[in-house]
């Protein structure tokens, strides 16, 4: 017979868990753990005019892109609570810290401000998809869930750059953690969140000067460009000079493996379920610093691949591409109907229904199984230069200066020679704020950056409507012969929030729901 | 008898004994000779006459007949004047061997009625004087000569009938009119007469000198017991639900397992085949679901709590009871909400000398694969259709040319057809049973050898049930022993047998799976692996495990009518994986598992449950009073513990770790005891009294109080105490009296309530606990180690069911009829659900009281038995209902919940867990329906597209429309089983099913194309609206991602709900019984062949599922969504049996 008083082995309770600092730390591991689903992160490049989710719904892409979702959407429900999920994990964390005894006080402080930051940035997140959200910052009970009402945008905004201000003097700088806590929240990711947050608002001055604290000083935290735009996204180099934010992982353990879905089915891809579109490729530039459509370009409609951005053929893969494969050799990649390969684009089937695939972020360790131990960057310092070139603009400040440090400095590490790089004080604000548009999404595509641009910048109704292109494959008679993948249709009077989800409010019936959405 | 083992049996017969008591005094130790025989060695007054005469008297034969055996003979002097000399010489031969052999050339014939033999003439005369000659060793007085006749109840002459002078050897038997003469002492005498099948009867002789004598046809006299929680009672004083499955229900079906086995046997006991792949359990449910969260009932094998109805041989089944109400089930306190199932095993029957019985069935098994894919060449045309429809500008993928092609070239075999085949099914049983005066035994062996239908390296289920039932009396204390060893083998592919099936199926046949040069193939739908390379080459996963059920029971009548018992139980499992996962590459591309080397793990668990009990049990008599009571308290202890290892890059060929620096270990796969190991506890005093009166009025009380170490101090304790009463109507005078007793014969009506228990939650959980988990994180190439928590909920507490039941037990046409009727409301109270939590909330599910749901119910159950002068036949009928309402929500709010397309949710009024989606009002036929129907808004839908109900009237479709649809829980549950007996030939038909069910479906048997991840459509989908179908069964065709395809098929409406009504003829078998002198000549009392088939035939509305798949999980948890039909398929069996008893 056993006692009825049972304490599990297997298992920690309240009574013993609070007992030593190494296992509050494995508390803040989950906080990490929980800091962003990377699988979104990819996926919602879809969401943007940059790629297409042909196959499936994969997190839903499909259906928001065209305009068919509603508040059921599995993917608003899942977005939602991943969210939630870390800020109970920080608020866990932060309710219990301080029942360890004898913690080392500077330890416990930094565990904190790490804690708090992550929950700042779920926030950030859910007021960005939602708008109004409920926040608190307690561990709070299954009733309060169920009665708990929506807070609004603006103070929950204001309440996360709060708490990052009152966290950023907390934190060392990136170069103070050690080699094995390197990836740590560093002051710098704190300055960096908050120039983003001020950039999604428009707050254009707040932006300079969150951007100025990590620009050409070391102070915040020590960050530059990584020389090679290509090895940037590669594992030997995670945690680079350029990492700001990143979310990390390790080779055969803590792995990714959405790229099994992206790359080109001969190297061994599933299925294609998300591929560039002919919009993005159009977007980047010659080589020369033309867009293609500028006079003078050089463009080539029937050879469309050469003398451009050299970040093109690192980003996208196109017929006739030399994919670097793992042992050093190349494999031809040919898309063209006709090619008889695996590639080859037909309309309805697992290939690529733009003709294109992914080759930015493909790791070449990951083996059969695409599992990456590659960390994803979720800022990085190139970011920082192309908010600090945009705010400036908008103050009407940019200089051939402020030019030459960001957006020039951007494309020669990209690899642009000559006249790309050069500043034209011709340039209108309009023009300035083109160019640094385009930039943004050629420096960022397939880093699910985009999408939060489209928004903030208001153009959903224009790029997110109508047709989404393919390559040159399609019957010439329609659409000057370029590949017709899909539809995305975007209304301006609701898109522009994603509803709150429909079980969200059926569980909690104080839940109100955004305009436009029941 | 050329069959030792009949022989002995002959021999084997019993000496006088003048208590008569069928008691034997003979000790016997036995052996099993190649399996089969029984060997038994007497002691004291043999069974067997050795004689060596020449020429003897017949007179002198008899003397020493007697002698040797101690049967006694009844002749006439006149008979025996007949009698030529004998000359016999025979050795250790049975009595009626030396009787034929004494009587061979005699005029003579003899009779053996109770150890008395009578000696007649062939040909006998009623006129000769009859006169009675007393043997040896009887008394001498002076007689007083008494005629008489025997007769029935009917007056007609009962022959053979032995007339015995009480107290003496005297006795004659009854000639074919019925009368007999016999010379007894004096006036004091009594006659004891005597005869097979009527009730023995003593008539003082007195004065008279003739007799006429009527006797009463014998009624059963062995009164039925039926099982019940902590004892047995007899049938007549059962005052709650029972019911009672007999094993004879259970045989000659080609069934797994028990589980398999209860399908249809009584009513409300709802047996759910959720998949019919080896290995794989079925859900059981009795009267419904009135708990949100596990509904398995209670299994109470041998009184020991905690047993696996699928680790059980049915072969060793003597009887199940089924507890339904609170009467019955309240003895089992906290555990009995869902019901008890009480099996009990064969034990040895003290008067058994000694059978051996075989019952073995080999079966063919062949898969139903209920869908059927288009051929290849339409289903190109249909893609091309649906791409068209979704007017996104894609162009169709097929090409006049290719589809021209694909028509000329014909189809491959699909893949669901490719990777099953037919498979064989054995089951085999032999046991030996018997007993004596102070012991009996039962002793089994059974082996299952169940084959997978798919292809590739050998696949199945092998079970070993060994059982050994022994009962020992020594002194005033009985102990029944209980052992059953099980050991199961279960080989299985190495992947997920939904994911093998939906590939397969999803897969149009102009794919093929492996072509000439023995290369596995990918397609544009299988990319990466097909599911023949990975049945065929992938590995395996081995499951050896072994299963120890002991318990000792030990009796002590301290006095007469009170018992001491105190009973032992346990049951240890001890299961064992091993599994390899090989690699296997694909062509053109794709491969499965890993070419670094092959994945190879082992997983042991064990898991102990004892089971202590000590009860007090006093009955007494007093005139008609009958009181029992019983006291006791009990403990339940689980301890589970497990562990596991890992490898990858293991070789492939012996799954060894050869190439040391590659091979490494897989740190998902890890675990040792202190991660695995989970306890629990429940303490328990219970208790019993009842009172009857005259067998017509009975009252019971029952009570059980528990504690379980799975709640927190304060909410651990809960009482279950529970009332019940039977009223036998038909037994009072003034109802024997009135006209109804000639139509119903008896009647009992009977009533209960009490409150029931649960606590079918997991453990620890009023406790938040933190767990680690590896792999959290990692900086800088640093793995970190994570920790995460379960949030308590400390006032978990009790679930109860209060429950009121009434029935009746009715009898009709003199016996030939019964019948039960049952009607029930069961309230639960703070149900345990784990709820669905907002995501606001962050964390985990946990579970909870949170409602209050009610069920109520009936049931039916006909039994008709009828054996004319040539037809036997014999009905069964049951059929029960339940339905479910939650009356109160803790919070008194609806939780609604979406799950994939529809949406659940959990109000009151409604049933748990009912389906929420729109309601279809057909299509939109035109431009004019687009214009003016309902839509939903941002969705642009076209002609053929559905057209949904507009609830409030408001003009658009959205959340405020949804209807409540159904919910999964079946109603109208029923079971039919006909035997017809002709000579030796029986038939059985069974059959089963559900009368109303709403059969929530969806995936690709539902959604041609379904979300672009199956290429196939299936016959059944081809009623789809075309301009010419305009009242189509499904809307027109549209790939996924249009605006169609979201209005049609992502919206959840009346289209995943269908009608699961069905009626299965589960089970025909065609038998034939050699007749038993027959049997006896080649040694066997029993010996018939049958012939059996299972699943022959189902009636339903939906040609493309197994109506008896389900919704619920294996928890027979509710609210898990439809029902996507991915399913290993269903077995049809068709086999051989027979069932030899020697």
């Amino acid at each position: 017979c056993k006692k009825l008083d049972l304490a599990p082995t297997n298992n920690y309770t309240d009574l013993n868990y609070w007992t030593s600092a190494d296992k509050a730390n494995l508390v803040l591991n989950t906080d990490y753990n929980q800091m962003t689903d990377v699988t979104n992160v990819f996926y919602n490049e879809a969401l943007s005019d940059n790629a297409y989710n042909g196959r499936g719904d994969a997190q839903g892409v499909n259906s928001i892109s065209a305009g068919i979702y509603d508040p059921a959407l599995g993917r608003l429900k899942s977005e939602w609570g991943y969210h939630y999920q870390g800020i109970k994990t920080t608020n866990v964390l932060l309710e219990n810290i301080d029942l360890v005894p004898n913690m080392d006080a500077a330890l416990k402080a930094r565990m904190i401000a790490e804690a708090r930051f992550l929950r700042a940035f779920h926030y950030f997140q859910l007021a960005t998809w939602f708008g109004d959200v409920p926040y608190f910052t307690k561990n709070i009970s299954i009733e309060e869930s169920r009665t708990i009402a929506r807070t609004p945008r603006a103070e929950v905004i204001a309440n996360v750059l709060k708490e990052l201000d009152e966290i950023e003097t907390v934190l060392p700088v990136n170069k103070q953690y050690t080699s094995k806590d390197v990836g740590r929240i560093s002051k710098g990711a704190v300055i960096a969140l908050k120039a983003r947050i001020q950039l999604y608002e428009s707050n254009w001055a707040a932006v300079v000067t969150e951007c100025e604290k990590l620009i050409s000083k070391t102070d915040n935290g020590t960050y530059g460009l990584f020389p090679s735009y290509e090895g940037l996204f590669l594992p030997q180099n995670k945690n680079s000079v350029e990492t700001i934010l990143g979310r990390g992982f390790v080779p055969l353990d803590v792995t990714h493996g959405e790229f099994i879905d992206f790359v080109p089915l001969s190297i061994g891809g599933r299925v294609n379920a998300m591929a560039p579109t002919q919009e993005l490729v159009d977007d980047y530039l010659m080589a020369n610093g033309k867009t293609i459509r500028e006079a003078g370009s050089g463009y080539d409609e029937s050879n469309p691949y050469v003398n451009r951005d050299p970040r093109l053929g690192l980003t996208i893969v196109y017929d006739n591409y030399a994919w670097k494969k793992p042992d050093g050799t190349t494999a031809t990649i040919k898309i063209k109907p006709g090619s008889n390969t695996l590639d080859e684009y037909k309309s309805g089937t697992s290939s690529s229904p733009t003709g294109y695939y992914i080759r930015k972020y493909y790791d070449p360790t990951s083996g059969s199984t695409f599992a990456s131990g590659n960390d994803v960057m979720l800022i990085r310092y190139a970011d920082v230069l192309l908010m600090y070139a945009e705010a400036k603009n908008e103050l009407g400040q940019m200089t051939g200066s402020i030019w030459g440090t960001t957006v020039g400095a951007v494309r020669q590490r990209a690899g642009f020679t000559g006249a790309a790089l050069n500043f034209n004080a011709a340039w209108s604000k309009t023009d300035m704020q083109n160019i640094i548009r385009r930039e943004r999404r050629a420096e960022f595509a397939m880093e699910g950056l985009r999408i939060f641009d489209i928004r903030r910048w208001k153009i959903a109704q224009t790029v997110l409507n109508g047709t989404v292109h393919g390559a040159k494959f399609g019957d010439s008679g329609v659409d000057n012969g370029y590949i017709i993948a899909g539809k995305r249709s975007f209304d301006p009077t609701k898109h522009y929030l994603w509803p709150v989800p429909r079980d969200e409010r059926g569980l909690n019936p104080n839940l109100s729901q955004n305009p436009g959405w029941n | 008898s050329r069959v030792f083992c009949a022989m002995r049996k002959d021999h084997y017969t019993q000496k006088p004994d003048n208590k008569g008591s069928g008691h034997l005094h003979v000790k016997f130790t036995f052996i099993i000779l190649f399996g089969c025989l029984l060997q038994i060695y007497a002691k004291g007054l043999s069974q067997t006459v050795t004689l060596s005469e020449n020429k003897a008297s017949l007179e002198s034969v008899f003397k020493k007949i007697k002698k040797q055996t101690g049967y006694g003979f009844v002749y006439t002097n006149y008979v025996l004047q007949k009698a030529n000399p004998v000359t016999v010489h025979i050795s250790n031969a049975s009595i009626e061997e030396t009787m034929e052999l004494c009587l061979k050339d005699q005029p003579l014939t003899y009779s053996i009625t109770n150890k008395m033999i009578s000696i007649s003439e062939k040909k006998p005369s009623v006129e000769a004087p009859l006169k009675t000659m007393e043997l040896a060793t009887t008394i001498t007085a002076p007689p007083i000569a008494i005629a008489g006749k025997v007769v029935d109840e009917n007056g007609a002459a009962v022959q053979g009938a032995s007339v015995v002078v009480k107290g003496t050897t005297i006795g004659v038997s009854t000639n074919e009119v019925g009368e007999f003469k016999v010379n007894v002492p004096d006036n004091k005498a009594i006659l004891v007469i005597s005869s097979v099948s009527f009730e023995t009867l003593e008539v003082p002789v007195g004065n008279q000198t003739v007799l006429r004598i009527p006797m009463r046809k014998s009624q059963e006299k062995i009164e039925e017991v039926v099982v019940v929680g902590y004892g047995t009672q007899r049938k007549v004083s059962v005052t709650g639900g029972v019911d009672v499955v007999k094993t004879q229900a259970l045989q000659g079906r080609p069934n797994v397992n028990v589980t398999q086995a209860l399908q249809g046997t009584a009513p409300s006991l709802i047996v759910q085949q959720k998949s019919f792949e080896p290995g794989q359990g079925a859900n059981i449910n009795i009267r419904g679901v009135g708990t949100l969260g596990n509904n398995d009932p209670l299994v109470v094998i041998d009184g020991i709590i905690g047993g696996d109805l699928n680790l059980l041989n049915p072969n060793d089944i003597e009887s199940i009871s089924i507890l339904k109400d609170a009467g019955t089930a309240a003895i089992y306190g906290s555990r009995s909400a869902n019901g008890v199932i009480l099996v009990t095993t064969k034990k040895g029957s003290k008067s058994d000398k000694g059978t051996v019985t075989y019952n073995g069935i080999v079966s063919a098994v062949h898969p139903h694969i209920w869908p059927k894919a288009v051929p290849g060449y339409e289903n190109m045309i249909l893609k091309n259709e649906a791409i068209i429809n979704a007017n996104t500008g894609q162009v169709p993928t097929y090409t006049p040319a290719e589809i021209q092609a694909q028509k000329d070239r014909g189809d491959y075999e699909w893949f669901l057809d490719e990777i099953l085949k037919d498979a064989i099914q054995q089951n085999h049983n032999l046991s030996i049973s018997g007993g004596k005066d102070k012991s009996t035994y039962m002793i089994s062996a059974g082996y299952m050898d169940q084959q997978s239908n798919f292809v590739g390296p050998k696949k199945g289920l092998r079970r070993y049930n060994f059982r050994m039932n022994l009962s020992n009396e020594v002194g005033k204390l009985k102990f029944t022993t209980i052992l059953a060893y099980t050991h199961t083998d279960i080989n299985d592919h190495s992947f997920n047998t939904g994911t093998l099936i939906v590939d397969a199926e999803r897969t149009p046949k102009y794919y093929q799976q492996k072509d000439s040069l023995g290369r596995y193939l990918t397609n544009d739908v299988l990319t990466e692996f097909n599911p023949l390379g990975i049945l065929e080459k992938g590995g395996y996963r081995q499951y050896d495990n072994d299963n120890i059920f002991g318990s000792i029971n030990a009796d002590l009548e301290i006095f007469k009518g009170l018992h001491l018992k105190g009973i032992f139980g346990a049951n240890l499992t001890m299961n064992h994986q091993y599994y390899k996962t090989d690699y296997v590459p694909f062509y053109p591309k794709g491969q499965y598992g890993n070419i670094a080397g092959s994945s190879t793990g082992d997983a042991n668990d064990k898991n102990l449950y004892t089971n202590p009990q000590l009860l007090l049990e006093y009955s007494k008599s007093l005139g008609q009073h009958r009181i029992t009571a019983m006291a006791g308290v009990t403990n339940e202890s689980y301890t589970g513990k497990s562990n596991k290892v890992g490898y990858k890059y293991a070789s492939p060929d012996l799954g060894l770790q050869i190439d040391t620096t590659k091979a490494s270990l897989d740190m998902n796969s890890l675990a040792t005891t202190p991660q695995t190991t989970t306890e629990n506890s429940l303490n328990s005093f219970i208790g019993r009294l009842s009172y009857s009166f005259a067998d017509k009025y009975f009252a019971e009380f029952n009570f059980r109080e528990d504690g379980s170490s799975k709640f927190a101090k304060d909410h651990r304790w809960g009482f279950f105490p529970s009332i019940s009463g039977a009223w036998r109507l038909g037994m009072e005078d003034f109802y024997a009296a009135s006209d109804i007793k000639n139509y119903i014969n008896d009647v009992k009506i009977r009533a209960s309530y009490g409150s029931l228990g649960n606590q079918n939650v997991s453990n620890y959980q009023w406790q938040t606990t933190y767990f680690t988990f590896a792999n959290a994180y990692g900086f800088n190439n640093n793995v970190v180690t994570g920790a995460g928590f379960n949030t308590a909920n400390p006032d978990l507490r009790w679930e109860v069911a209060q429950t009121f039941n009434i029935g009746a037990d009715l009898t009709f046409f003199k016996g030939k009829l019964t019948g039960s009727f049952d009607y029930f409301h069961k309230l639960t109270k703070d149900i345990l659900m784990r709820p669905p939590l907002p995501g606001t909330f962050g964390g985990g599910q946990v579970d909870f009281n949170v409602a209050s749901v009610k069920n109520r119910g009936w049931e039916v159950s006909l039994n008709y038995n009828t054996s004319g002068r040539i037809f036997r036949h014999s009905i069964n009928f049951n059929i029960g209902d339940t339905h479910n309402e939650i009356v109160k929500m803790a919070d008194g709010k609806p939780q609604i919940n979406g799950l994939e397309e529809l949406q659940v949710i959990y109000a009151e009024g409604l049933p748990i867990a009912s389906y929420v989606g729109y309601k279809r009002d057909g299509y939109f036929q035109n431009l004019n329906d687009i214009k003016n129907k309902p839509k939903f808004s941002g969705l642009d839908v076209v002609p053929g597209d559905i057209s949904y109900k507009d609830k409030n009237g408001d003009g658009v479709i959205d959340d405020q429309d949804r209807f409540v649809l159904g919910n999964p829980f079946p109603r109208y549950t029923f079971g039919f089983n006909y035997t017809l007996g002709w000579k030796g030939f029986d038939l059985g038909i069974f059959i089963q099913g559900v009368g109303k069910r709403d059969f929530a479906i969806r995936g690709e048997l539902v959604e041609p194309f379904h979300v672009n991840y199956s290429y196939v459509m299936f016959e059944h989908q081809l009623d789809y609206w075309r301009p010419d179908n305009i009242n189509a069964k499904y809307p027109r065709l549209a790939v996924g991602g249009s605006a169609s395809n979201t209005n049609n098929y992502r919206k959840g409406s009346d289209l995943y709900i269908f009608d699961g009504a069905y009626a299965r003829l589960k089970n025909v078998q065609l038998g034939y019984s050699l007749p038993s002198n027959v049997a006896r000549k080649i040694g066997m009392q029993k010996c018939r062949a049958y012939l059996t088939g299972q699943n022959l035939l189902t009636v339903t509305k939906n040609s493309f599922i197994d109506p008896e798949s389900t919704e619920f999980d294996n928890k027979l948890n509710a609210g898990n969504g439809a029902n996507s039909g991915r399913l290993y398929p269903t077995s049809v069996y068709y086999g051989f049996g027979l069932d030899l008893i020697f």
